[in-house]
């Protein structure tokens, strides 16, 4: 009798936590590439739409509307929505925002709900058991609550232009740094452009960091106990002068990155990263042969309608002749953003509709569509994304020779950087003393002197707003 | 004999009530104005003065802090750069808002016949319906290594002259602050234009039979006459120059480094960006005390100058 009461407490249970509870209305979603039904695509996505029909079609009353309109800031958006209390019930917003940029209270904090089943996923204990652990660690705030639900990343790559390489008698992709430089050149001196982007500090410092401290990741990963670094790793980092130029690692590849960009036009290599939106155009006119780009933009070269035939590479193998102390390690992974799927639940502060009963109807229907086969459904769909949980896999869209992504997401996730530690050091201190040594506007040792003065303040800020010792950590 | 003082009126004597009650109706009127002023103009200029002590994030309650985001700001090597670069764009804009527009008034002045002067004038003030933002991106690829510039440059033979305009630290800023050649503000040529047509044909009659033609009557004529016009015209171009970003923004995000950023960039980079509202205020507040004391003193440098003359 024991295990059949048991059964029917659990599937009560069960039953109850799947339920949407007694509200009825309608939930706002914006869900940025995912967006179903999007004005103006070709081939509008319907996988979004298609879930929420069969929630809505399994819970009467319940409505899910989802904003097709165009967001192009979206930090600016949360924040106007925020304030007057509309924002959408469930929202697209970068991690590295709601965890650092954006006003607390804009999002829910969803490590409780994560820590409860999902009454979706049979046998399921924990909604957290089918997530990424490492993106689950990476994206935890520094109090521990988690602001948004994550399911996918960007992978990074590097697109080329088959006919300028064919054009330049380039007939095989760089596997190693030396080679790299070898096309670069080749391409330049047949009046090609090899690239001609921001060169992002975040993206190519990631590959290389990752290579010159191989040897620490254990060590760099682990300040916090959690898998992955967290900008808590970092912070510890840089007070112990790992990650600053008191390391012979940390600045020793800027000269033969410098090499490479030295092949480049000037352009922008001292501009902002969100010039590299520009970067994009002269790509798509075929007026340079490659791109580092996210594999986001697979589906805007689609739209874009490129007519040359699209390689990819990934980031090459660096050795200690081209790079001193580099030590060989798989690299082409290193730097990989949350991507598309990643989505918050607005407060009661942000949005002024959210009761708790709503709240209740918001999760479920979370719940409901973030599956590891819902996820699959959706990103899949797409083909501009890398689902992350275990056991989806991902599929590119078929503009473009797609081998080098997949091969970089079969391979193992490490990756060690610097700029998370305060909202500006990454995108913004240390691109712009990288980009005047890349222009030849300052020395090695100007930068050096400058990127330690950018460091010290950061982890000297993280310290500050989380009041956290950073000498005390073990 | 001293005169008696005369009495104050009687509105004056009932005082603030009586004078309402008496304008009742005229009140009423002005009221909607003067509230819409508040609550738009006032209110936010409140805002921002008290939450630069706070230490604001845009939607919760700010907290106290003092004078804390003023020290961040007055010694953040950012700000130091930001504040020379903006002194010399000060500087340079004043000369740029009021000569090239000068000039061409004078020019198209002592056209003969109405129709030339109205056709001239007409060309020079076309270009205002040409988005602004429109002419910083043409602009902006004129910049480029490969832009319009280097390669006429490089057509004249003037190749050693070729630059990276934009991502050169040092010609960014100038070539920002000199964007947009001929420089012909469209408000400024009218309103300077308009006053040389205000100069009574008799003063130029004289000066002429004085011998004052040319460069001379310009300098010694004009120029006297024409000081409300240039005042007006200076005033305006501090205030916008001290408060403006956009091509900082649009061209370079205020790099390379520092090399263009301006105190009003670095506000709103800390604003939107960094979601820092109340150190951004506090950028907002040094802003506004740099406006009030650059208007005072050109002001007064304006009377100091008129009293000379009188």
């Amino acid at each position: 009798m024991k295990p059949i009461l048991a059964l029917s407490l659990l599937l009560t249970t069960s039953a109850s936590l799947a339920a949407p509870g007694p509200w009825k209305g309608t939930v706002t979603m914006y869900v940025q590439d995912y967006t179903p039904n999007y004005p103006g695509q070709k081939v509008p996505l319907k996988a979004f739409q298609q879930l929420a029909d069969a929630y809505q079609k399994a819970n009467p009353g319940i409505q899910i509307k989802f904003s097709a309109t165009p967001v192009p800031d979206n930090d600016t958006m949360v924040r106007v929505k925020a304030a007057a209390g509309e924002l959408f019930d469930i929202y697209w917003a970068q991690v590295t925002s709601l965890n650092s940029t954006l006003p607390k209270g804009v999002a829910t904090d969803l490590a409780p709900y994560f820590k409860q089943p999902n009454p979706y996923i049979p046998g399921n204990k924990a909604w957290q058991d089918v997530m990424n652990k490492t993106v689950l660690a990476e994206t935890t705030a520094p109090g521990g609550a988690v602001y948004a639900l994550s399911g996918d990343q960007v992978a990074y790559t590097v697109f080329y232009n088959k006919d300028l390489f064919k054009k330049a008698g380039l007939t095989k992709e760089p596997s190693t740094w030396p080679e790299l430089l070898a096309a670069a050149r080749k391409l330049k001196a047949a009046g090609i452009v090899p690239m001609h982007a921001v060169p992002a500090y975040p993206w190519w410092s990631h590959h290389f960091m990752t290579d010159l401290y191989s040897k620490d990741y254990a060590k760099l990963t682990g300040y916090d106990g959690a898998p992955g670094q967290s900008p808590f790793d970092e912070a510890v980092a840089i007070q112990r002068g790992l990650l600053t130029p008191k390391d012979p690692r940390f600045l020793s590849w800027w000269p033969a990155f410098k090499q490479f960009t030295d092949t480049w036009p000037k352009d922008y290599l001292t501009a902002d990263p969100a010039k590299n939106y520009d970067a994009f155009q002269d790509f798509v006119g075929g007026k340079e042969a490659m791109l580092y780009e996210g594999s986001y933009k697979a589906r805007e070269m689609k739209d874009a309608g490129i007519k040359f035939p699209i390689g990819s590479f990934n980031f090459p193998q660096l050795s200690a002749a081209a790079t001193p102390g580099a030590t060989g390690a798989y690299t082409g992974n290193a730097y990989s953003g949350t991507g598309s799927f990643q989505y918050a639940v607005s407060t009661n502060r942000a949005n002024k509709t959210m009761t708790p009963d709503k709240l209740a109807a918001v999760i479920d229907w979370m719940r409901y569509f973030g599956t590891p086969g819902n996820l699959q459904k959706i990103v899949a769909e797409n083909g501009s994304y890398v689902p992350s949980w275990p056991g989806t896999k991902a599929q590119f869209a078929a503009n473009f020779d797609s081998a080098a992504l997949k091969q970089q997401i079969s391979q193992p996730n490490r990756a060690i950087g610097v700029g998370n530690a305060s909202p500006n050091l990454g995108w913004g201190d240390m691109q712009k003393i990288f980009g005047l040594y890349l222009s030849g506007n300052i020395t090695l040792d100007q930068a050096k002197a400058q990127a330690q003065t950018v460091l010290d303040r950061a982890a000297q800020d993280y310290a500050r707003k989380n009041k956290v010792d950073l000498s005390k950590v073990k | 004999m001293t005169a008696p003082a005369p009495a104050l009126p009687p509105a004056a004597r009932r005082g603030l009530l009586a004078r309402l009650r008496r304008g009742g109706l005229a009140y009423l009127f002005v009221l909607p104005t003067v509230l819409l002023l508040a609550w738009y103009a006032y209110y936010p200029a409140y805002i921002a003065l008290t939450r630069a002590f706070t230490d604001w994030d845009g939607l919760n309650t700010p907290n106290f802090t003092g004078l804390e985001n003023f020290r961040q700001a007055v010694t953040d090597p950012a700000m130091g750069q930001a504040s020379l670069n903006s002194a010399l764009w000060v500087g340079l804009g004043l000369g740029l808002a009021v000569i090239p527009p000068l000039l061409v008034a004078e020019l198209i002045f002592h056209l003969r016949g109405p129709r030339r002067q109205y056709a001239y004038r007409t060309l020079f003030i076309v270009p205002i319906v040409i988005p602004s933002l429109v002419l910083l991106l043409v602009w902006g690829s004129f910049y480029r290594s490969d832009g319009l510039i280097n390669q006429l440059l490089g057509t004249l033979h003037l190749g050693g002259l070729q630059r990276e305009w934009l991502s050169d630290p040092h010609t960014a800023l100038l070539s920002l602050i000199f964007l947009g050649f001929p420089y012909i503000d469209a408000f400024n040529l009218l309103l300077l234009y308009a006053g040389l047509q205000n100069i009574p044909g008799e003063v130029i009659e004289a000066a002429r039979l004085d011998g004052a033609t040319g460069w001379r009557r310009i300098w010694t004529i004009d120029l006297p006459l024409l000081g409300p016009q240039l005042r007006l015209i200076g005033l305006l171009a501090i205030i916008g120059n001290v408060q403006y970003f956009i091509s900082p923004l649009v061209l370079t995000g205020g790099g390379p480094g520092n090399a263009t950023t301006v105190p009003a960039l670095l506000m709103y980079q800390t604003a939107v960006k960094f979601g820092q509202y109340g150190y951004a205020m506090s950028i907002a507040v040094m802003l506004l005390i740099v406006v009030v004391v650059l208007t005072l003193l050109s002001q007064r440098l304006g009377r100091l100058s008129q009293g000379a003359r009188l």
